[in-house]
């Protein structure tokens, strides 16, 4: 006989799950399973599902990416930007084209030769915000945040670089302190 | 994000977070039907309203890159928000989102996020989430994926 306790939780069966493995073969085993059951779902994929969530991927990393300090030697922004052009376009010059700048910029950019312009800034948040439209939410000014966010990291990390040299330039005898 | 309180249909935005070890002591099994204290070396995440500290429900769960999966371990809301007088609705829709964004961002379209309910709550979780099903195993995939953080992540 059923106790009350546990009608109810049968009654209401979202109060919770225990989902933990009590003998590892059958975790390792279950994991199996699933794997092969997974690998045939997956084949059913469409490309455009699949690119879909490479965006959601994408736009999630970006709004991991500017919620803390991040002190890497790494180019997030053009990191992310290679990964925003290389999911939607068989070639990057398609992108160029679609946002009305030459190849040769695109590439300084995507190189770290150059920094974007703020057209080019303007041109990507317009261009994402077509391409999200009917994926997910996307803040436009994610990418400007991601940008800023990666300034501002690599600033205060080469302190020991930049500081020396401008702290001679720096004093605040003029001020109206006193 | 958002939960619904029941009695009036209000909307409050919620945040997921890792437990802090100090919470541990007002984890109690009384209020969320496991004993949370062995999920301490597992990832362990809370749901509460905004600005505020009553945790309304909980998830452990582990992540396991080989496969592609992240395993929920455990997952509850607190009493209060069990059966018939509930207070917030949405609480364990809003918890399974945040490990289904989880597991797109680590894994993108071979995200899969899996749980081992049993008997009825198994048919819950597949009517309610679209989970599939594989002997024992239920598992939201990218489409299940896609379509909760469409319906949840608002």
């Amino acid at each position: 006989m059923k106790t009350s306790k546990t009608a109810e939780k049968i009654t209401y069966p979202e109060y919770g799950v225990d989902s933990r493995y009590k003998s590892i073969d059958k975790k390792l085993s279950d994991g199996e399973n699933l794997m092969e059951a997974r690998l045939k779902r997956l084949r059913g994929l469409s490309r455009k599902q699949i690119i879909k969530a490479k965006l959601l991927q994408l736009k999630l990393k970006m709004e991991d990416y500017v919620k803390q300090p991040v002190y890497e030697e790494y180019n997030f922004f053009t990191s992310f930007l290679s990964d925003y052009i290389d999911t939607i376009y068989e070639k990057r010059v398609m992108f160029a084209k679609d946002i009305n700048i030459t190849p040769v910029s695109l590439s300084q950019i995507l190189n770290n030769h150059r920094e974007p312009k703020e057209e080019f800034m303007f041109r990507l948040m317009l261009h994402s915000e077509l391409t999200f439209k009917s994926i997910c939410e996307f803040q436009k000014r994610t990418w400007y945040q991601v940008y800023y966010h990666e300034k501002i990291c690599d600033t205060m990390a080469n302190q020991n670089e930049w500081k020396p040299t401008e702290k001679k330039n720096v004093k605040i005898k003029n001020a109206v302190l006193k | 994000m958002y939960i619904t309180e029941v009695k009036n249909g209000n909307k409050y935005e919620i945040e997921i977070i890792p437990v802090d070890p100090t919470d541990l002591k007002s984890i109690t099994k009384e209020k969320y039907f496991f004993n949370w204290k062995l999920e301490k070396d597992y990832y362990l995440y809370k749901l509460l309203i905004k600005g505020h500290s009553e945790i309304l429900g909980l998830v452990s769960f582990e992540i396991n890159p080989d496969e592609w999966r992240i395993h929920i371990r455990l997952l509850s809301v607190s009493t209060q928000n069990k059966g018939k007088g509930k207070h917030y609705e949405r609480i364990v829709g809003n918890l399974l989102t945040f490990i289904s964004k989880m597991a797109i961002k680590e894994f993108a379209e071979l995200a899969c996020v899996s749980l081992k309910p049993k008997g009825v709550i198994a048919q819950h979780y597949i009517d309610e989430y679209g989970m599939n099903i594989t002997g024992s195993t239920l598992s939201l995939e990218l489409v299940e994926i896609l379509d909760i953080i469409q319906r949840y992540d608002i």
